[in-house]
């Protein structure tokens, strides 16, 4: 059956040149708007300022330290959210019963949803740049040294835009009240699993945005400030994450209708793109290995020049021996100097003490299983004597106060120190001990029972414990109080402080040589 | 023509909902009646490109909407009002009516234009930066409405347009569907026989997804004389056709 | 039984199934399946300080939204004003599913190490879910997700301060609490209760595609 109405209409205008770009601007002014994302911003900077904020800022001032905190941090903070927000916006057209409305439009619905998407993920962004400049922001005001690393930065951002994409794309294709709150829950469950398979430095799953470096090590305050911080894991987790986002951004043209043929071929190109930059990425990261400044080498990465060691001028105390350190840790010079001081005061000018003492940095090295050896430097065969120090944040041992560095910098380094000058050790007089011991009292160190190192440490210059399952016993065992040694030390250290140190002066090599006995002591 | 419909068939499972249409349309305001799930939503459906037939054959505006390209074409110059329009209660009536005029490709220089037209043609003028949410239902129909006709369609495809509609506001409806319909081709789809007598030159009455009266509304109104159920001339022709068809 | 009762009884069981099928209640006990023998496979492995008490809780949220997206009201007005049963309905659904998630984790945890056991379990998802309930009731259940899976990284930061102080320790961030701890199960509870309060008297907001 056949109805005909009346005569057709003359020709349709062609329509006036349009602006290409300014439509979709105004569509994109439109999302953003009224984008779920906005409305989730608290949520966001409470996460945040709980969760991030305050034990990054409770970090020493470093920029290595602080800003790995604040990647792992924010990729943590970001990614329920952000990926519960994305999924509800992707999910809206669905929801909102206006499928049919706007699929008969000329806009294809894959540029549709993109321009949805970019509005979800500039919101993201405006939160986590908010973030990244309180944290680097007071960063940048505590530091004494270095500067912003950027690379940390980078992958958090990468990071946010991929949560971004996973949940758009699973609400577009999930429309479900049940798709939001899943999908978040599940970014931040694979996010937590993540770093479970990781099994020394060589692990392809140190991929993962909440590692920062070869993850046996952890966050190592030594890293990246006497070496150049090496992106190599940065750029790897970077092209991971973008890769993943565009190939999640590329499957919502795949199904039949949302875009014309070419432009499907172009969003099948892209995942087949993104899929392959992220795996190409995963085997990247499998191939790195943690060097001996403590970060991940990925040998196609690598700019060879970042082994060289920074260049800077040491900033020093005015004690008799000048105690030296990297300009990043300036913060903790007073302390140190003040805590060394009386000591430094009673060594200054000894034969065989130090020049001065200068901070150097550790040596990371891989051990068995998921530990780390850590190798203290050692002193310089030739030239003028410099005794090299290690902070006990350069041996990741828990973020301490200015003070509590100082202390711990006194009650481990300190005897060794003396040890050094006097020669005190394994094998060493009685004399020897009481001097040593003589000498910390006089400097007014608390009497040392047993000194005790972090594990797996060594000292320069001298053996590890060599008495199986206890304390060093060479440790001045017979310094205890009521021996003889005790009570030689307590006189020594009792003549005034010209004296002593004249005494030292004539009587230093016979002692090391263990000529003297306890009854020679004044 | 703007619409030439051949053969056209859509079916869900084994049930046929458009068996066999042909239509030829032009400018003009075109009524599509019939029972509940007789097609004529499927069939409007299928000439908005949101669904594709299962067979026949379906130009609109000289084109094939079978292809991507033609099909964008199409939709550039295509308006639809679904039965059950969705809307972002969040958005504003303006933002709402902008939102389609930006898919639909209505030039830039003249969307805000075209905006405060399609609102003020469906008497909202005063409500533009009023939220959806804050609307009646009524209201929020005239919307609906505004965001089919923001882009000056060359095929208006309307499905139960004045469902919420007072009385004034349908009258008003009327004439702004025969002033559309000098220059588009409008489809209406309705039970309300009164608002096909007022605005449409030509009507199809459909009946388990095939036409079983074309015509004028004289005409059907013709086929109800001494028989059929109905309070008017146009409910007892539509009665009588029906009856007509299934005996 | 008389036919009269039986009949009432049909009937009541009939209401109960449709209401149940249309707040996908369904979809929400499949999702605690799912969850119970995610929780299965996880604890097959030996988890170690508060990795071991982090993973259940990941779980239990989960299981918490999916009680909560339930609430979702896909009539709106004519459902609310057709006579008395609704509230009865809403208490019934939100209190039934939350004791099956407790028993479904619970017995998923049977014979692993489930750190912190049954009473872990119990606490975590009533005073999850109560959490989303009052977010329901604010934001409409569409949107009530926000609250627990926020809540969720909190709590589980605040296990992580057990390990490395200091320690976030409030009867508020329950999760972090030693299963028996009085106050922790205090604050639950009265959320809960809050939710359920709130919940079976009001229902969730009504949005509009909410209930999709």
């Amino acid at each position: 059956m056949t109805a005909a109405t009346r005569a057709p209409s003359a020709a349709r205008p062609r329509p006036a040149a349009r602006r290409p770009g300014l439509p979709t601007l105004r569509l994109l002014r439109l999302e953003l708007r009224h984008n779920a994302m906005a409305w989730l911003l608290p949520v966001v900077f409470a996460l945040f300022w709980l969760v991030t904020y305050r034990k990054t800022m409770a970090m020493p001032p470093l920029w290595n330290v602080r800003a790995a905190s604040l990647q792992t941090g924010i990729v943590a903070d970001f990614a329920v959210p952000v990926t519960g927000a994305a999924a509800w916006m992707g999910s809206r057209e669905a929801r909102r019963r206006i499928t049919d409305q706007v699929m008969i439009t000329a806009r294809s619905r894959w540029e549709r949803l993109l321009v949805t998407w970019a509005a979800t993920a500039i919101w993201a962004m405006l939160a986590y740049l908010g973030c990244l400049a309180a944290g680097y922001g007071v960063t940048a005001h505590q530091a004494s040294g270095g500067g912003p690393l950027w690379w940390p930065a980078a992958v958090a951002a990468a990071c946010v835009l991929l949560f971004c994409a996973v949940g758009f794309v699973a609400g577009a294709f999930l429309p479900s009240r049940f798709t939001a709150p899943l999908v978040a829950i599940a970014a931040f469950f694979v996010l937590a699993l993540s770093t479970e398979p990781i099994h020394g430095s060589q692990s392809s799953w140190q991929v993962s945005p909440i590692v920062t470096g070869p993850w046996d090590a952890g966050v190592q305050a030594g890293v990246a400030t006497f070496y150049p911080f090496q992106p190599d894991l940065s750029i790897a987790q970077v092209m991971f994450l973008a890769g993943l986002t565009v190939a999640l951004l590329g499957v919502l043209a795949l199904p039949a209708g949302s875009v014309g043929r070419a432009l499907r071929a172009v969003a099948a190109s892209c995942t087949v793109a993104g899929l392959l930059a992220a795996g190409t990425a995963v085997g990247l990261t499998g191939t790195g290995s943690m060097d001996a400044q403590g970060m991940l080498d990925i040998p196609a990465l690598h700019d060879a020049a970042g082994d060289r060691p920074l260049a800077f001028t040491p900033v020093c105390g005015r004690t008799a021996i000048p105690v030296c350190l990297n300009p990043a840790y300036a913060a903790y010079l007073p302390a140190t100097a003040s805590a060394l001081a009386p000591l430094l005061g009673e060594l200054a000018g000894l034969p065989g003490a130090p020049a001065r003492i200068v901070q150097e940095p550790v040596a990371y090295q891989q051990a068995t299983g998921n530990s780390v050896a850590l190798q203290l430097p050692r002193p310089a065969v030739s030239g003028p004597p410099v005794l090299p120090l290690v902070l006990p944040d350069q041996l990741g041992q828990p973020a301490m106060t200015a003070a509590q560095q100082a202390n711990q910098v006194v009650t481990t380094y300190g005897p060794d120190l003396v040890a050094d000058v006097i020669g005190d050790g394994h094998g060493a007089s009685q004399a020897q001990n009481a001097v040593a011991t003589g000498l910390m009292m006089a400097a007014g160190l608390r009497r040392l029972d047993v000194y005790q190192l972090p594990a797996g440490h060594a000292i320069p210059g001298r053996q590890p414990p060599t008495a199986p399952g206890g304390p060093d016993a060479s440790r001045s065992p017979d310094v205890a109080p009521g021996t003889p040694a005790y009570a030689a030390a307590e006189r020594f250290a009792a003549l005034p402080s010209a004296v002593r140190h004249a005494w030292l002066g004539q009587h230093l090599a016979a002692l090391r040589a263990g000529q003297l006995t306890l009854a020679q002591l004044p | 023509m703007n619409v030439e419909i051949t053969g056209l068939t859509r079916r869900f499972g084994s049930v046929a909902a458009v068996a066999g249409v042909d239509l030829r349309l032009g400018p003009g305001v075109f009524g599509l009646l019939g029972p509940n799930g007789a097609g004529k939503t499927s069939l409007l459906r299928i000439m908005a490109t949101a669904m594709r037939p299962s067979s026949g054959s379906l130009r609109l505006l000289g084109r094939d909407p079978g292809s991507y390209g033609p099909r964008c074409e199409i939709r550039r110059r295509l308006g639809y009002l679904p039965q059950n329009p969705g809307y972002y209660p969040g958005f504003t009536v303006a933002e709402y009516v902008e939102y389609f005029a930006l898919l639909k490709e209505v030039p830039s220089a003249r969307i805000r234009v075209a905006v405060a037209t399609a609102i003020d043609r469906v008497a909202l003028g005063d409500r533009g930066k009023a939220r959806l949410r804050t609307l009646s239902g009524g209201m929020l129909r005239r919307a609906s409405i505004a965001q089919a006709i923001v882009n000056e369609p060359e095929v208006l495809l309307l499905d139960e347009p004045t469902a919420g509609l007072d009385p004034e506001q349908r009258v008003a409806f009327r004439a702004l569907l025969r002033d559309l319909g000098q220059r588009a081709t409008v489809v209406v789809s309705t039970h309300l026989v009164e608002d096909v007598a007022a605005a449409c030159a030509q009507v199809a009455l459909m009946d388990r997804g095939r036409i079983v009266f074309a015509g004028t509304p004289d005409e059907l109104a013709a086929r109800g004389d001494g028989q059929g159920a109905g309070d008017t001339p146009l409910e007892r022709g539509y009665s009588a056709v029906l009856a007509q068809a299934r005996s | 039984m008389p036919r009269e009762n039986e009949g009432a009884v049909i009937t009541r069981a009939r209401l109960i199934w449709l209401y149940a099928v249309g707040r996908r209640v369904p979809v929400a006990v499949l999702v605690m399946v799912a969850c119970a023998a995610g929780l299965r496979i996880a604890l097959l492995w030996h988890w170690d300080t508060y990795g071991a008490l982090q993973l259940p809780l990941i779980f239990e949220t989960a299981a918490a939204v999916s009680i909560v997206a339930t609430t979702a009201d896909p009539f709106g007005e004519p459902e609310r004003v057709a006579g008395r049963w609704l509230p009865f309905l809403r208490l019934a659904a939100t209190v039934a599913l939350t004791a099956a998630a407790v028993a479904l984790l619970a017995a998923a945890g049977t014979g692993g190490h489930l750190a912190g056991g049954t009473l872990d379990v119990l606490r975590n998802v009533a005073g999850i879910t109560g959490l989303g309930l009052l977010g329901a009731a604010v934001l409409g259940a569409g949107l009530s997700w926000t609250g627990p899976t926020g809540y969720l990284i909190a709590a589980v930061y605040a296990l992580y301060t057990q390990w490395h102080p200091p320690a976030l320790s409030t009867p508020w961030l329950w999760p972090a609490r030693p299963p028996h701890d009085l106050g922790g199960a205090t604050c639950a509870a009265l959320v809960f209760a809050a939710g359920l309060v709130v919940i079976t008297v009001r229902g969730a907001r009504f949005r509009a595609g909410d209930a999709d």
